[in-house]
């Protein structure tokens, strides 16, 4: 049944829809939610109302409930208190499937795809009837094309990039034909390019089907051109309620925090001209009075590695690059070109065909467990989920996984010591959390980001690998993680920055190199940028 | 060597190869249901155990072999409802439960075996014609006791459910990736405790053709561990079901082998060696194909909403 439903859905029947609603009536109405964690107040009596016809936006720094009050609309998270109304009915949302049954829909901020299947299994997982493959095919080729989605519905999730796999996900829950579409930081894994068809998407849907859309975004110029209207949510509350068109990015990033910040985008342009501005390298050289070229052999030296994956696929080729003391060097390129297997490969998770890795000009044994930790090559891991922390482990335990040496003696660890260093590396950090015992998945997506960073910044790292390290994180906190990165180049730190964000780069990096295709395929100064020149470079034209 | 070639070209040795292979079959296609569902359902053992002495129970009251067969599966589903039940509704630790479940299970049976001594008969032989004349391997594939046909229906059955249906769509995604099923609106643990009944169900059937179709008697020491060995053909099988069928076969050849040994007079090759071969051929194929199988995701993991 949901097959045919949604199988129809061509633009004549949007159409039709469109008179069956009433401009701005309320979908989904939250009243007084409440929810506790032990001492924690996720959400503090909220109140949301989300209507047909428009996007809402909700900001909050990490931590501040945006995920929580979203997991109680989709029945994933029972509220202590408070009520859902939705279309005018107040109703009890148990599960998932009630919830869709509701015509509530979420796109998660963690995957919730199955990575061993197909991505037409997946879309198809969690339906009702009998399983119909081309049925479900067909769906998804039309989804695809109503909504500028391309997908390949035969393969393996596990396979695609985390673009095409949030794509995938989008797809599902847009299959279900629901009436509110609730998206928890849709994009940080997307490109640009990527972000700006899904809203189109998403605007085509409210205007034309009168969607009610939430969503949680971090940032703010996406806030502020997709969206109709903002809820900004402090510690569990909500702080400010106003329209988009009434609001300015300094504002919001005001309410949200709590106090003024500085917004990236802004420093950028405080800083012209450019060329005026000292580079990290003269920066940390003249503070600790290095010579300029501070040593003669870099700290990091990557020499034409050569990387194939289990299937075959070249994954790394022929990739060199050299980072040098003191240094944050930015590794710009469109996700799925080098980032991941890079990544990997100072994680001693890859093997090489070919080349090497030298620290300190010293050769480090490729694909061997720990041989790159040895060498003090941390890596703040793209993808924290997957590689990054033991969500089932404590936050202390998730801080010395790595490296227990830090508070064992003869291979027992002290408990007394590990609870002492979690607790000062959690105030030093900024943690939000109940201790160094509470567990790890009761940390906000941001939190567990800090709990990475903490872990790789408590060895003292020679050189320090940062794979979009903000990710995720409100921009106080991303503000928080660029001076830690820019503290740890002074402190002569050799930082290699991976960021698919190319403002992230021009923000923290003295010098940027581009990876297209598994290898470098050019690099420049940051006082000597050519964007045009580097957006070439990153669609693998310029040389 | 001339003793490898007298048991190569023999009949007999295939009819035997074949009835061991086809007990590992009814408990390792169940089996294998249930590991891609995420359990690791090591009570097997005590199921194929119930399966037979609930079929010997059958027979003797009701002297029907039919009947004796269903009430095999029955005894085998009773057991697999404890273990489903405990691990996947109450959050006992699926090892611990299945090792109790094995010791209780044999403690009971060896008790009521005293109390009921039910006999049983060996089940009538079908032939299929023609098919059973074909040299060397025809006697062994169709000319059998008839509860062995069951499970040419069975293997295939299984592979359908679970690669062509929403249920086995489901399972597969409760063993893979617990928390994006549960999240997708799937009943993660009651999928997991539905294939426990399939196992079970599947390995009470492999009882009631090891005591109907292989031996013809009961004895509590029946099973012996085969059990076991089922859950290692579905480990070398690579959690597929094409490998778990290969390895039944193996496995199923390699205990024939050293049973015929001694038969034909040949005793230079240890036995004892001989029985610890299904295992060691498990743990070298696994550590020679360890890279390219992999287990499903979440085995023997327990569901917990919210660990997310
Ligand atoms: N299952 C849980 N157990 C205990 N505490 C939790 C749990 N889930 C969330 N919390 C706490 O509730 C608060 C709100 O978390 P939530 O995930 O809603 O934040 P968020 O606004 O989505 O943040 P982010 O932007 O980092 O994703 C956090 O302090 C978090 O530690
Ligand atoms: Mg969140």
């Amino acid at each position: 049944m949901a097959i045919s439903e949604s199988a129809s859905r061509e633009p004549q029947t949007s159409q039709q829809t469109s008179q069956q609603w009433l401009e701005n009536e309320p979908a989904v109405e939250v009243v007084g939610i409440t929810k506790r964690y032990g001492q924690v107040a996720a959400c503090d009596s909220v109140d949301l109302v989300l209507r047909r016809g428009q996007i809402h936006g909700v900001l909050g720094e990490n931590g501040a409930g945006k995920s929580t009050l979203m997991k109680v609309l989709i029945g994933l998270v029972v509220p202590d208190a408070g009520q859902v109304i939705i279309d005018g009915r107040p109703s009890v949302i148990t599960d998932p499937i009630d919830a869709a049954a509701k015509g509530i829909g979420m796109v998660h901020q963690h995957f919730s795809v199955v990575n061993a299947l197909t991505v037409w299994e997946n879309v198809a997982l969690g339906d009702q009837d009998r399983l119909n493959p081309q049925a479900v095919r067909n769906e998804i080729g039309d989804l695809s094309r109503h909504y500028g989605l391309d997908i390949e519905p035969n393969a393996i999730v596990g396979t695609l990039t985390a673009g095409l796999r949030q794509r995938v996900e989008i797809i599902k829950c847009l299959r279900r034909s629901p009436r509110t579409v609730i998206l928890d930081e849709p994009t940080s894994v997307l490109t640009p390019g990527e972000s700006e068809a899904l809203f189109e998407g998403l605007r085509r849907a409210v205007e034309d089907e009168g969607m009610a859309i939430a969503l949680v975004s971090h940032k703010l110029d996406e806030i502020l051109g997709a969206t109709d209207l903002v809820t900004i949510m402090r510690r569990g509350q909500v702080v400010a309620n106003l329209p988009t068109s009434q609001s300015d990015a300094p504002g919001l990033a005001r309410a949200m925090v709590g106090r003024p910040v500085s917004l990236r985008s802004e420093r950028m342009l405080a800083d012209r001209p450019l060329a005026d501005r000292p580079t990290q390298a003269e920066r940390a050289g003249s503070k600790s009075g290095l010579p300029k070229p501070v040593q003669k052999t870099a700290s990091l030296e990557i020499r034409s590695v050569y990387a194939q994956g289990d299937d075959g696929r070249s994954l790394l080729n022929g990739l060199s690059l050299a980072v040098n003391r003191g240094e944050i060097v930015g590794l710009a390129g469109v996700e799925g070109n080098g980032q991941r297997p890079l990544g990997d490969l100072l994680s001693s998770l890859l093997p090489v065909s070919q080349g090497e890795v030298r620290v300190d000009g010293h050769p480090i044994v490729c694909g061997k467990a720990g041989a790159m930790a040895r060498a003090r090559i941390s890596v703040i891991p793209e993808d924290r989920h997957d590689s990054g922390c033991v969500l089932e482990m404590s936050v202390a335990e998730n801080l010395f996984l790595a490296d227990p040496t830090l508070v064992s003696r003869r291979g027992v660890v002290d408990r007394r010591k590990m609870m002492d260093r979690a607790q000062g590396l959690i105030d030093r950090f900024a943690i939000s959390c109940e201790g160094p015992t509470a567990p790890m998945w009761s940390l906000s997506g941001g939190n567990q980001q800090r709990v990475i960073l903490a872990r790789e910044m408590a060895h003292a790292p020679r050189v320090l690998v940062a794979a979009q390290p903000t990710r995720g994180l409100d921009v106080g906190a991303i503000e928080y993680m660029s001076s830690q990165l820019r503290q740890a180049a002074e402190e002569g730190v050799a930082v290699l920055l991976i960021s698919t964000e190319l403002e992230e780069i021009l923000d923290l990096a003295s010098r940027l190199i581009v990876l297209s295709e598994g290898r470098i395929v050019g690099g420049m100064d940051r006082d000597q940028v050519d964007i045009e020149q580097l957006g070439l470079m990153m669609g693998g034209a310029g040389t | 060597m001339g003793a490898l070639l007298d048991i190569i070209g023999n009949e007999v040795t295939y009819s035997s190869a074949m009835r061991f292979a086809v007990l590992l079959l009814f408990a390792a296609s169940g089996e294998w249901v249930a590991e891609r569902a995420g359990t690791l359902n090591i009570s097997v053992e005590g199921m194929v155990l119930a399966g037979a002495f609930g079929s010997a129970v059958g027979y003797d009251l009701t002297g029907s072999t039919v009947a004796a067969v269903f009430v095999g599966s029955v005894a085998g589903f009773l057991v697999s409802t404890i273990q489903a039940n405990l691990s996947h509704r109450l959050p006992a630790d699926q090892f611990v439960v299945g090792l109790t479940i094995n010791i209780l299970v044999l403690g009971l049976v060896g008790f009521l075996d005293n109390v009921l001594e039910p006999t049983v008969v060996r089940a009538s032989q079908l032939t299929i014609p023609v098919l059973a004349s074909f040299p060397v391997i025809g006697p062994a594939l169709f000319d059998q006791p008839w509860p062995l046909f069951l499970v040419y229906p069975l293997v295939p059955a299984m592979w359908w459910l679970v690669y062509r249906t929403r249920w086995g769509l489901e399972v597969r995604a409760s063993g893979e990736d617990p928390n994006s099923a549960d999240v997708s609106g799937i009943h993660v643990n009651k999928r997991r405790r539905q294939t426990i009944y399939v196992a079970g169900i599947t390995s009470g059937l492999g009882g009631a053709y090891l005591v109907l179709g292989a031996v013809g008697s009961f004895a509590d020491s029946i099973v012996g561990g085969r059990g076991f060995i089922a859950i290692a053909a579905v480990i070398f099988g690579g959690w597929t079901l094409r490998g778990s069928v290969a390895g039944c076969l193996l496995f199923g050849a390699v205990v024939s082998f050293r049973l015929s040994l001694p038969d034909q007079g040949y005793d230079g090759i240890n036995t004892e060696f001989l029985s610890a071969l299904p295992y060691i051929v498990t743990i070298v194929g696994m550590a020679l194909f360890a890279h390219r199988i992999r287990p499903p995701a979440a085995l023997a993991k327990p569901f917990l909403r919210g660990l997310n």
